[in-house]
């Protein structure tokens, strides 16, 4: 499943549609917000064009390294410090295919996936991977 | 149609419809663009009028090479999209 959601993520869900007979691992990961001094995130999605790429990453991990099910849910809008923005979650035979598929995705999102995120702290706003940042 | 996303949609809005004349190219609707909202032009063009490097392009949601491809025409019916680097996850 790939999904674009303003909804809380359920990673125990993500991981029991992944699991199998077949799977001996189940690794998963995920990117939430840290404290860097701000108040919230947001999250901003193209979102028909990520899932399109969303579904191509996903399926270069799933032949790359015989995955066994692959799951990436990204999350948008207004999210807290501590939430999550995001959950991989790759099954396969042994541990070493299920960590590599997991690292190509989460290393390919970042450079390929029309996703973008703003911090918002008491005095200062910043889109993440720009430099330039402005008082609100 | 063109779509902003990010700090550029915060300067254009996020989606826009424009009618550019005939054999129009993906540089002329973008230069439509800095003569219509002097900010995006602030934020996308250098004092040379060049693309800067980090603007990102896609035509009909496939990215296309700023470097290369800004002399690309469009047709009726084409989506351009604009927006900065990346950052998801």
């Amino acid at each position: 499943m790939i999904k674009i959601t303003e909804e809380e993520i359920s990673l125990e869900e993500m991981i029991n549609r992944v699991r199998s007979n077949d799977a001996g691992a189940v690794v998963t990961f995920l990117g939430t917000v840290r404290d860097d001094g701000l108040e919230r995130m947001e999250v901003e999605a193209f979102r028909e064009a990520a899932l399109m790429e969303l579904e191509a990453i996903r399926e270069e991990a799933m032949s790359r390294f015989h995955l066994i099910a692959a799951e990436v849910v990204h999350r948008t809008g207004t999210l807290a410090v501590g939430e999550s923005i995001l959950a991989i979650v790759c099954s396969a035979a042994h541990r070493e295919e299920a960590f590599s598929g997991c690292r190509y995705i989460i290393e390919e999102l970042k450079k390929r996936a029309p996703l973008w995120k703003k911090e918002l702290g008491e005095k200062c706003e910043r889109w993440v991977g720009q430099s330039s940042s402005s008082s609100s | 149609m063109v779509l902003a996303f990010a700090s550029f949609r915060e300067i254009l809005g996020k989606e826009r419809e424009l009618h550019l004349k005939e054999s129009a190219t993906v540089k002329d609707l973008l230069e439509e663009l800095a003569v219509a909202r002097p900010a995006f032009k602030e934020a996308a063009f250098d004092d040379t009028g060049a693309l800067r490097d980090y603007v990102l392009l896609m035509v009909n949601r496939k990215r296309i090479d700023p470097t290369q491809d800004l002399s690309r025409q469009l047709e009726e019916g084409d989506e351009l999209a604009v927006f900065p680097p990346l950052a998801g996850g």
